[in-house]
């Protein structure tokens, strides 16, 4: 029997449901797959590192951990060095969107974001690649 | 003695002809006596009656001139009748043998005392007339020169003692007018010592009040910290509203410590380091220095710093530094009044935080509200119909419009605190020009009014590309709106040698000129707007000019009721370097 090829995992978390379902439902259109939800920074921390997914699509104002704390504590951590950040804030300004790449995440959307393109963002960063971006 | 007595007493400037006419009388007196106890020395009695009626004159002359005052020179004829008074007593008394030849001398230092050295030749002539006179009226048993030798003789010595006792009566006479004159100078100063007191006294009050009243204002600013030092930074002043913020009292502060100890170090290290000063050069203490860099010039200066107290707590404060002056215009030192900004800090940070706040709760829904309408547009599985299409459509531009409302709201804010950040290039306004236009198309259409564009690089500038978009957007849109359709929105970009300029114009319902000014204030809505019910909130304006002025350009305004209106954006161009 053929192995399916492994779909990239994803765990989502921010203090809004709507939020949640929207992403959750980009990724399934981009074809990874949900394995968590998290409604705040400190349950969002207890499944990323229990499950190790591939990407985390996080809000940055979130009670408990922020977005930037989370991105900040996956970076540090040795075990999670194969987790990506994708970051989203309602704060548009340069200086957030800094502060977020400074923190370690790949990724920065603005809300209210394209659905569409969240998911062609997310297929795109899970391409396999030839050569990673050191 | 007695000569000394006598001569002071005649030389006093006024003493009554009849005091000075005294000794001669009594002396004459006392002649008469003996002569009337010894008639054997009497030659010729009438000469004798005759010097003693004279004598009697003269005193009887002397007591009315002592009673009625006049003019000083009459009083010489006292003397003068003496002298032939004592000529006759003593031709009586056998002449060259009388005894009372010296007699003359009374008045003869009646003469010498006079002021002036003419009263000399007086006294000589006079004992001269007195002792050779006899002679003169031939009746003498001695020769002729003998009697001339002696009465010369006589003369001569008596001259003398005249001049000698008139130079003594002058120098008494200038004595005594030099001690009147000390004694007057004395009096003057005392006087003026006095009034010179007085001045002092009424000074010191004023200052003494003066002081009372500054005390006073001291000690009642409590809320704010005011500090004097010296030149070099040596607390020497400090008042309750510094020991209250601060939280050490004057005692342990006052020449003791200096000001830039509670300054944060890195904060006048910068300062410093902003104004240059070569490192490690003649500047002994580069963060005070710093401190007053501008006062030392002369200027006062107001600027935010931090505070540290000394249990390690920092404050932010405005403080304001300004240069002490002596009664030379010379600085002597500094004075500092801090203003405590903690508060204002905190509702800064709040509404900065309240704005962040807002702009996420705002959005959060927006983002759902948009992504599931689009998830609704790009469903593979249903499609829609052109109905349900149309009227996503129109959800989906009013959610845009909240958006686009929330971002004037957040932006006016920035504007507002005064923090908005460009990202500048340097780059061509033509493709930012383009490309608003173009956005601004289906709603040209829609509105039914022609828009056209004319555009022509007119060079380079400075900008953000996203703020400037910003900036044509609003003004094209805006234009658009107030024309009603059939009517037309011309956009150009041109050059000018040192601006470039985009120019929105419209044939649309135009502005009232008294309400040009008030144009770009926050909210504002003209009265064609209203009147005409043309949507909008009256934030298009302030941003775009924020924009405008951020980028160094300016904006103006032209228009006519009924007939059209011109906006103008002009940004100086780009100087490119030349290689």
């Amino acid at each position: 029997m053929t192995e399916a090829p492994q779909k990239a995992t994803v765990v989502v978390a921010d203090d809004d449901a709507d939020i949640r379902v929207l992403v959750g439902i980009a990724v399934r259109k981009s074809g990874l797959e949900l394995v968590g939800a998290a409604a705040d920074g400190n349950e969002a921390w207890q499944l990323v590192s229990a499950l190790k997914p591939d990407l985390v699509v996080t809000d940055v104002s979130m009670p408990g951990l922020s977005g930037l704390e989370l991105c900040q504590r996956i970076r540090a951590d040795g075990e999670l060095s194969g987790t990506r950040v994708v970051l989203l804030s309602a704060a548009v300004d340069e200086g957030a969107h800094l502060a977020g790449l400074d923190a370690g995440a790949i990724d920065y959307l603005i809300k209210p974001f394209s659905p569409r393109e969240l998911a062609e963002r997310l297929v795109q960063l899970t391409q396999p690649t030839t050569a990673e971006p050191c | 003695m007695l000569i000394a007595a006598v001569v002071n007493r005649l030389a006093d400037p006024n003493p009554s002809p009849l005091l000075k006419q005294s000794p001669t009388t009594i002396l004459f007196g006392v002649a008469i006596v003996m002569v009337a106890f010894n008639p054997v020395s009497v030659t010729s009695l009438g000469a004798v009656v005759a010097g003693t009626i004279a004598a009697i004159l003269a005193t009887v002359l002397a007591g009315v001139l002592t009673a009625i005052p006049t003019v000083a020179k009459f009083a010489l004829l006292v003397p003068a009748i003496d002298l032939i008074a004592i000529g006759f007593l003593r031709y009586g008394t056998g002449e060259t043998l009388s005894i009372f030849s010296s007699l003359v001398i009374l008045p003869i230092i009646w003469f010498a005392a006079e002021e002036g050295r003419e009263h000399i030749w007086f006294a000589f002539i006079g004992t001269a007339i007195v002792l050779i006179f006899p002679a003169a009226a031939g009746q003498s048993d001695s020769s002729a020169l003998s009697l001339l030798l002696r009465a010369a003789f006589a003369a001569a010595v008596f001259t003398i003692a005249a001049a000698v006792i008139n130079e003594l009566s002058r120098q008494a006479r200038l004595r005594l007018s030099s001690v009147r004159r000390l004694a007057e100078e004395r009096r003057r100063a005392l006087e003026s010592n006095e009034a010179r007191t007085d001045q002092l006294a009424a000074s010191e009050a004023s200052l003494r009040q003066a002081e009372r009243m500054f005390r006073g204002v001291w000690g009642a600013v409590t809320q704010q910290a005011v500090i004097g030092t010296d030149l070099t930074g040596l607390i020497d002043a400090w008042n309750p509203g510094a020991a209250l913020m601060l939280r050490i009292d004057a005692a342990e502060v006052e020449d003791k410590r200096h000001v830039d100890e509670f300054h944060l170090a890195d904060e006048l290290e910068d300062r410093a380091r902003e104004l240059r000063y070569p490192a490690g050069a003649t500047v002994l203490n580069p963060g005070f220095s710093a401190l007053v860099e501008e006062a030392r010039l002369g200027s006062a200066e107001v600027r935010e710093w931090t505070y540290r107290r000394a249990d390690g707590t920092e404050l932010p404060v405005e403080l304001s530094v300004t240069p002490r002056l002596d009664d030379d215009d010379e600085t002597v030192g500094y004075l500092f009044v801090a203003h405590d900004r903690t508060k204002a800090h905190e509702v800064a940070k709040l509404k900065d935080d309240f704005v962040g706040l807002i702009s996420h709760e705002l959005r959060t829904p927006l983002s759902s509200i948009l992504g599931y309408l689009e998830l609704m547009r790009d469903d593979d599985d249903e499609q829609l119909t052109e109905t349900q299409l149309q009227y996503l459509g129109v959800a989906e531009r009013n959610a845009h419009r909240l958006l686009t409302l929330v971002g004037d709201l957040l932006f006016t804010a920035q504007v507002e605190s005064g923090k908005f950040n460009l990202e500048t290039h340097v780059q061509s306004m033509s493709p930012i020009v383009s490309a608003a236009v173009d956005s601004a198309r289906p709603a040209a259409v829609r509105a039914g009014v022609n828009l056209i564009d004319e555009i022509v690089d007119g060079g380079m500038v400075r900008g953000d590309s996203v703020r400037l978009g910003q900036a044509c957007d609003n003004l094209i849109s805006n234009a658009i709106k107030f024309t009603p359709a059939g009517g037309t929105v011309t956009v150009t970009l041109g050059g000018e040698a040192t601006h470039v300029v985009v120019s929105v114009s419209d044939t649309g319902m135009g502005i009232a000129e008294s309400e040009l000014d008030q144009l770009f204030s926050r909210f504002f809505r003209a009265s064609t707007a209203t009147r005409n019910a043309v949507p909008g909130v009256g934030l298009g304006l302030t941003i775009t000019k924020a924009i405008v002025t951020a980028h160094g350009g300016e904006m103006s305004v032209a228009s006519e009721e009924g007939a059209g209106t011109n906006f103008s954006m002009k940004l100086p161009i780009e100087q490119p370097v030349r290689v």
